[in-house]
């Protein structure tokens, strides 16, 4: 048996483990706990079926363009009865109640999902995309049907969907904001860094000493800061600074993301091979032309790779923008831990985590060509 | 040794305010110390099954594991640690759970990822050579291998760390009485002096656990130097900052 078996095996297990644990349950409104069932018990016809299919891309003999769909209509299968089991048990209760989704169905789901990627991995890039792009139209399908309608995450979804999708486009514009500051602050000090090498070393330190305060503290600490510089500078109110809201948000962000950003700009442009840049400048290359023609496309690649760290941090890090009063997907999470709404919760959770993965693939992406063709 | 000041400059901001009408300064020492043993019960065994995990996928057998344990390292970063606390408070209640489950996430990926980088780093002849000189797979792994790779693990520690410092303060909002407590009562009751201190102390934390590894990384560069003089271990100790 290969490691890569034996790990998929185990993803396997993880699936049928997540079967045999609460799977869903159905509670009298959207704060009590609920009566749960396993995954065996809520979807009976569908769970055996779903298995089997999940697990046939366990298998080395099986060659993956069979093993790969196969895992992904289990999934599928999961996703479906699922949504249909909730329906089911709605059936005959007072409008209140809810069918939350519980524990094991997200091992499953995740689990189940990892093995089809896992098996994905031994197609040609063609088949990836394919098996991708049919992912994306079941998964749109079964949503424009309504399967999930009856799941306690989508009746909250529908409750809150301006809410939702406003706190989206927050965490966005929060996210971005951060980014251009710290790009403002990190490009100039790369450019001088580069030029004088012993400038490096300070602002290395510096940088790096931000990214050891907890994230948490830092943006905590600096509410009652910029509330002592507003009091001493009030003409800075006047700009839209505040102790409280996006202001405290960005500047942490903005902290934490300098590190990376600074230190990919100036390894891109110290990568340029030296002797490149003297056959630049013997050519009479000045020293502008060599930075663009010599310099930029040597350091894209390089670059490339900050910002997408710097991308995922920026996502993930105005999270906490929600205990300053900045808005954004972190508000429905704290306001979700307050209340002990788990599907709220999940309502902040997942976009926050679906954002940063989908950041984390695309930028990958752009790495890759700027590789290929540098 | 910056570390190590920045952390008891820190430490007074934190305590100070406590004498005139603060957060009292026992009662915020009693969180650190709590904050400290939550985030090492956290990060040891992490730290532990990171290494485990780091050795086992550069070994030959364990090679083709190495894709997934690369794209399970990259799915963990892009959950932040505030969400996976929330997201473990429906299956484990509010508590010490929510927190040690997010501790133990977050430590193995940084000990993983330096562990694989640094046994990646150990140039082939010198495991090649002691196969040479008759010793075992496992032996040239203790006795060659892990020494060289040591100062870069060492990193990986100290960045696991630094982290489960944070993770423990954000434990605070499922509550875990951590540092991260007087930040959350401040931030609820709009008590700013509250909010700064535990800001501070939290920070002078996070400072003290990066010097302290900082200072053991140091000493362990030195012994490596003397005792095999590798310029794998130096170049190591040299590039080990954040991921």
């Amino acid at each position: 048996m290969r490691a890569g078996e034996v790990g998929r095996a185990l993803l396997g297990l993880v699936v049928l483990a997540g079967l045999l644990l609460p799977w869903l349950s159905v509670a009298p409104n959207r704060l009590l706990p609920g009566v749960a069932a396993s995954g065996f018990a809520a979807i009976s016809w569908a769970a055996p079926a779903a298995l089997v299919a999940v697990v046939l891309a366990v298998p080395q003999r099986l060659p993956a363009w069979l093993g790969a769909p196969a895992a992904l209509a289990g999934v599928a299968l999961l996703l479906t009865a699922t949504g249909w089991a909730a329906a089911l048990s709605l059936e005959g209760l007072a409008p209140a109640a809810r069918a939350g989704l519980g524990g094991g169905f997200w091992l499953g789901l995740v689990a189940g999902a990892a093995l089809v990627v896992a098996r994905a991995a031994a197609l040609p890039g063609m088949g990836r995309a394919v098996l991708a792009a049919f992912a994306l139209l079941t998964l749109l399908l079964l949503w424009q049907a309504g399967t999930f309608e009856a799941l306690s995450l989508v009746v909250e979804y529908r409750a809150r969907e301006a809410v939702v999708h406003a706190a989206l486009l927050r965490h966005l514009a929060l996210a971005g904001a951060a980014l251009a500051l710290a790009l403002l602050l990190a490009v100039p000090l790369a450019w001088a860094g580069f030029r004088r090498p012993g400038a490096a070393g300070p602002v290395g330190a510096a940088l790096g000493a931000v990214q050891v305060v907890p994230a948490i503290a830092l943006f905590a600490a600096l509410i009652p800061l910029l509330a002592g510089l507003l009091a001493l500078l009030p003409a800075l109110r006047s700009l839209g600074l505040g102790a409280i809201g996006p202001a405290p948000a960005v500047l942490a962000t903005a902290g934490y993301l300098a590190l990376p950003l600074w230190r990919s700009v100036l390894g891109g442009l110290t990568a340029a091979d030296p002797a490149a840049v003297a056959a630049a400048r013997a050519m009479g290359m000045t020293e502008g032309g060599i930075t663009r023609e010599v310099r930029l496309p040597l350091a894209l690649p390089v670059f490339a790779g900050g910002l997408r760290v710097a991308v995922v941090q920026a996502i993930g890090l105005v999270t906490l923008g929600g205990l300053v009063g900045a808005g954004g997907l972190g508000a429905l999470v704290f306001e979700g831990l307050a209340q002990f709404a788990t599907d709220l919760m999940l309502l902040g959770a997942l976009p926050i985590m679906a954002l940063a993965l989908a950041a984390d693939a695309l930028i990958r992406l752009l790495e890759h060509r700027l590789g290929g063709s540098a | 040794m910056m570390a190590l000041l920045l952390a008891a400059v820190l430490a007074l901001v934190a305590l100070l305010p406590g004498w005139f009408g603060g957060f009292p300064p026992g009662r915020l020492l009693g969180l650190a110390a709590g904050h400290a043993g939550l985030a090492l019960a956290g990060v040891v065994p992490a730290a532990l099954l990171g290494l485990a995990l780091g050795v086992l996928v550069t070994r030959p057998s364990g090679r083709a594991l190495r894709p997934a344990a690369d794209a399970f390292a990259a799915a963990a970063q892009a959950v932040p640690p505030v969400v996976a606390v929330a997201l473990a408070v429906p299956a484990m209640g509010f508590g010490w759970g929510p927190t040690i489950l997010a501790l133990l996430l977050y430590g193995i990926m940084p000990v993983l990822r330096a562990t694989v980088a640094a046994l990646e780093a150990v140039p082939p002849e010198a495991r090649l050579a002691a196969l040479a000189l008759g010793y075992t797979p496992a032996g040239a792994l203790r006795e060659v291998e892990l020494p060289l790779a040591w100062p870069l693990v060492l990193g990986g520690l100290r960045v696991a760390l630094v982290l489960a410092v944070a993770t423990a303060a954000v434990g605070a909002l499922a509550g875990a009485a951590t540092l991260g407590t007087p930040i959350v009562l401040g931030l609820q009751n709009q008590n700013q002096i509250l909010v700064l201190q535990g800001a501070a102390a939290t920070a002078s934390l996070a400072f003290a656990a990066e010097g302290l590894l900082l200072a053991l990384a140091g000493y362990a560069a030195a012994r490596g130097g003397r005792s095999s003089a590798s310029p794998a271990s130096s170049a190591g100790a040299a590039q080990s900052r954040k991921p």
